[in-house]
């Protein structure tokens, strides 16, 4: 049972793995949900795995005794349910990263890259390099669609993934659906400087009669991409 | 049980994996496939202890099995005794390596007790030799009857010392 005793300690050896979280991130931008979160699921994960490998090697994997019908319940059903609950949050926190949209998005990778680029003018550039977006910025400006949307958004992305890997898509990518007025204003609908410089065009956007994409399409893009 | 626990362990990999490394693949692993795995692993471990301590704490359930079949084997944890309601069985030890019918028991005779009054694991294999009925009697209710009729622990004793006596004198 000594073993058991240093468990948890094990556990702490597993946090620089969860480190990964955001490394570039300073202190005073740390997310504490990411943060914490993946440091105390790396450690409830040591600890899950610790106790399973012990009842495999004590019992040979069998119920032979309270202590090993505790461990088996404990390694086997708690602490993965634990797991798998506590891990829902830090799977829709990290559901947001750009990194994670790219890691599916294969296509968009240039777009990701001029959103990153100093010297990119597009609105994508703008508002990553002002930081006017601090983060997530592809969920940021793309998520206006609620649940059925996102439904609606993976039946969609499967066509994309047969087209990625079939090689059948075709450059540039265009967006399906009309771009939403609603995700450029929900941010710029109270701010003076937009309201300054969009004066004559503010009552159109709101009711719907003008997209922000009529001007920002083609003249003022929201991504740079080669041709 | 095994399999459970190595469901488990793939499921911790999933989530180790999705710490490390975030991506649409281990997201969907950790976020879907995982829970799955620890879902099958958890009801297999919970139905296997419902069923041992429905074992431990039944009242006569029936149990048939088919000639060939193991009723219990050698090292198992002893969770119930058994009373042959039609049929016979073959109670096997391992001997330098082989294995030796050292008694054949029919209808009317029981076994398994041994274990329940000694709290040590089965001390041979029990193999249905025949089509096999049985009565199984849960631990906690086999010594409840053997404390509340003295005249059947005698009888149990009796035949726990007459079989012991048959070995050594093997």
């Amino acid at each position: 049972m000594g073993f058991l005793r240093v468990l948890p300690l094990c556990g702490w050896a597993l946090v620089p793995l969860a480190a990964g979280a955001r490394p570039e991130a300073a202190k005073f931008q740390m997310d504490p949900v990411d943060h914490y979160g993946s440091r105390f699921l790396a450690v409830v994960i040591a600890i899950g795995i610790g106790l399973v490998v012990y009842n495999l090697l004590r019992y040979r994997g069998n119920l032979v005794g309270p202590t090993s019908w505790g461990v088996m319940i404990l390694g086997v059903v708690i602490i993965p349910a634990l797991t798998s609950g506590f891990g829902t949050i830090l799977v829709f926190e990290r559901a947001e990263r750009v990194e994670f949209c790219a890691s599916c998005h294969l296509t968009m990778k240039s777009y990701v890259q001029d959103m990153k680029d100093p010297k990119s003018n597009s609105l994508a550039a703008v508002h990553f390099n002002n930081r006017y977006i601090p983060d997530d910025q592809c969920y940021v400006c793309h998520t206006s669609y609620g649940l059925f949307g996102t439904v609606q958004a993976k039946r969609e992305g499967l066509i994309d993934v047969y087209k990625y890997y079939t090689r059948t898509f075709h450059l540039p990518l265009k967006l399906r659906h009309p771009y939403p007025n609603g995700d450029c204003l929900k941010c710029h609908e109270g701010a003076v400087k937009w309201l300054s410089s969009h004066e004559d065009y503010k009552e159109a956007l709101f009711a719907g009669d003008m997209t922000c994409m009529q001007c920002h399409g083609n003249e003022h893009p929201a991504h740079n991409i080669p041709q | 049980m095994i399999g459970a626990q190595v469901l488990s362990l793939l499921a911790y990999a999933m989530g180790l994996q999705f710490l490390r490394h975030t991506t649409g693949g281990t997201l969907f692993l950790f976020s879907t496939v995982a829970p799955m795995l620890v879902m099958i692993g958890a009801f297999s471990v919970i139905g296997v202890i419902i069923f041992k301590l429905r074992r431990r704490h039944s009242l006569f359930d029936f149990e048939t099995y088919t000639p060939g079949q193991i009723v219990f084997r050698e090292g198992d944890e002893g969770d119930s005794a058994y009373f042959i309601h039609s049929g016979e069985v073959e109670v096997i030890r391992q001997e330098d390596g082989d294995e030796k019918v050292i008694a054949k028991l029919a209808k009317g005779e029981y076994f398994g007790e041994m274990a329940l009054l000694s709290n040590r694991p089965r001390n041979a294999t029990v193999r249905a030799a025949s089509n096999l009925r049985l009565a199984v009697l849960g631990k906690k209710n086999f010594l409840n009857m053997l404390s509340a009729m003295p005249s059947a622990e005698e009888d149990i004793l009796k035949t726990m010392k007459d079989r012991t006596m048959k070995r050594a004198a093997r």
